[in-house]
């Protein structure tokens, strides 16, 4: 099943609050300074202030870490494999059954753990940047972007449609259990499912023509609209002038020499 | 999808995937009608929610990519289609990185207008349920070769950034072969499929 991500945007915060278009600029800033640092020290200081705007923005810990753990898929191979795989010119230090540690490969783990961190924060700075509001108010705030509409109506519908299928799919996958069926990996299996994503689309594609004209004929344009508007106060901008103030000293700390980048086998 | 994490590729790497991503995002969005959008986006959705399913395959457990589905269903606007499910991807599931949605793309996009090249060629776009046969075996040859270049590009980024990765490439690639014959086989049927179905589909471009 999948959950959606702005569960918590009803509750009062200082973030929830922020105008939602600063917000995902300067947070979408932030993301992307983090995500140039090579220094592990600095990606750890990146990472508190990612926690920090997490506990602020209030949403609960728990439904952050549950998404968290998605990314450890991604990242572990990377984690569990480098220490093994480079040996280079490093001591060894043990090896057992072809498998090899080194010290040079030790040294490799402080680089995969500034890889795990990195993805960690973009994870986590993904709640304070778009949990924080209605999906249909980020949606808007995109279009005030000014974001090709194109792709804002794009993002719109198939967000839309994401949920209506994922619940027929579910319904799909019942009476096919209901009448025996089994997952088995043979090509019985592989047709069966085929056809009936086959008969998903189909169903989903006369659907999408159904919705299109009744929409066209209450009046749709193609522009989002919703009865909120955007105001930028001065508390707006004082918050963007931190989150992306934070994100610019970020890469300046980067450039200055008491932070050398941990990329010296390259 | 295969996709790529946040910070494992060099910079310029994924910021030239970035440049190219928005290079053929303004193309083919230039191409696209608003009416087209509902349309597309079910699309897009469809392949989305696909691509949560898992087949057991052997030890692993692998899971649909689509791309060069999206190529045969959609032509060139299966790159707008595959760059919107990867940003919802990223940021509904944490799957795959936000710097790195650029390369994703790229990754996943260039091959599905490969396979529509492929699809398009040897069809020559003649769908009705009695071509079934052509359609799915040009379906069929267009899903795998969207898997394969997809992983050849991501070997390609990998070894790029660093020797250190050769192992990691190789226990990728390897993992995903046998996704190179599901979806070839998916694609196939799926094509087939709709050609004697609903055959007016695969005009709408």
């Amino acid at each position: 099943m999948i959950s959606e991500i702005d569960r918590y945007a009803g509750i009062a915060s200082p973030i929830h609050r922020w105008d939602p278009r600063l917000r995902l600029i300067s947070i979408f800033a932030l993301i992307f300074s983090v995500m140039l640092l090579y220094n592990l020290q600095l990606v750890v200081v990146g990472m508190t202030f990612a926690i920090i705007l997490t506990c602020i923005s209030k949403i609960p810990l728990s439904f952050v870490l549950s998404r968290m753990k998605l990314v450890f898929i991604f990242v572990i191979p990377f984690f569990i494999i480098i220490p093994f795989t480079v040996i280079g010119n490093g001591v060894e230090i043990v090896s057992f059954g072809g498998i090899t540690l080194s010290y040079r490969g030790i040294e490799y783990v402080k680089f995969a753990a500034m890889i795990v961190l990195k993805a960690l924060t973009a994870v986590m700075l993904i709640f304070p940047m778009i949990g924080t509001s209605r999906m249909d108010i980020t949606i808007k705030a995109l279009e005030g972007l000014y974001m090709p509409n194109k792709l804002v109506q794009m993002f719109a519908f198939t967000y839309r449609y994401i949920f209506v299928l994922d619940d027929e799919f579910t319904r799909m996958d019942r009476s096919l259990a209901s009448r025996g069926f089994k997952k088995r990996g043979n090509l019985y299996t592989l047709t069966t499912i085929s056809k009936a994503i086959a008969m998903l689309f189909v169903n989903s594609y006369e659907r999408a023509d159904r919705v299109f004209y009744a929409m066209r004929s209450k009046g749709y344009t193609g522009k989002i609209a919703t009865l909120h508007e955007f105001h930028a106060r001065r508390q707006d901008w004082v918050n963007t002038a931190v989150v992306a103030g934070f994100a610019l000293l970020l890469q300046v700390a980067a450039t200055s020499d008491t932070f050398s980048a941990t990329r010296g086998f390259l | 999808m295969v996709h790529i994490s946040d910070g494992v590729l060099d910079p310029w790497l994924w910021e030239s995937g970035w440049a190219i991503t928005v290079v053929i995002l303004a193309y083919t969005l230039s191409k696209m009608k608003t009416e087209d959008v509902p349309k597309l986006s079910v699309i897009t959705a469809a392949v989305f929610v696909a691509s949560l399913i898992h087949i057991q395959v052997g030890p692993t457990s692998v899971h649909f990519i689509l791309n060069g589905f999206a190529g045969v269903m959609l032509g060139i606007l299966a790159f707008p289609c595959i760059f919107v499910a990867l940003v919802l991807q990223c940021f509904l599931f944490g799957h795959g990185g936000i710097t790195t949605i650029g390369v994703n793309a790229v990754n996943m996009g260039v091959p599905a207008l490969i396979a529509y090249l492929i699809f398009k060629t040897g069809t020559k776009l003649d769908i009705r349920p009695e071509t079934k046969n052509k359609v799915s075996l040009f379906g069929a040859i267009a899903g795998g070769v969207g898997v394969v270049l997809a992983l050849l590009l991501l070997a390609a980024e990998l070894l790029t950034t660093g020797e250190e990765f050769y192992e990691t490439t190789v226990l990728v690639v390897s993992t995903h072969i046998p996704i190179i014959v599901i979806e070839a086989i998916f694609t196939g049927v799926l094509a087939g499929f709709i050609a004697t179905v609903k055959p007016e589909m695969f005009g709408k471009k």
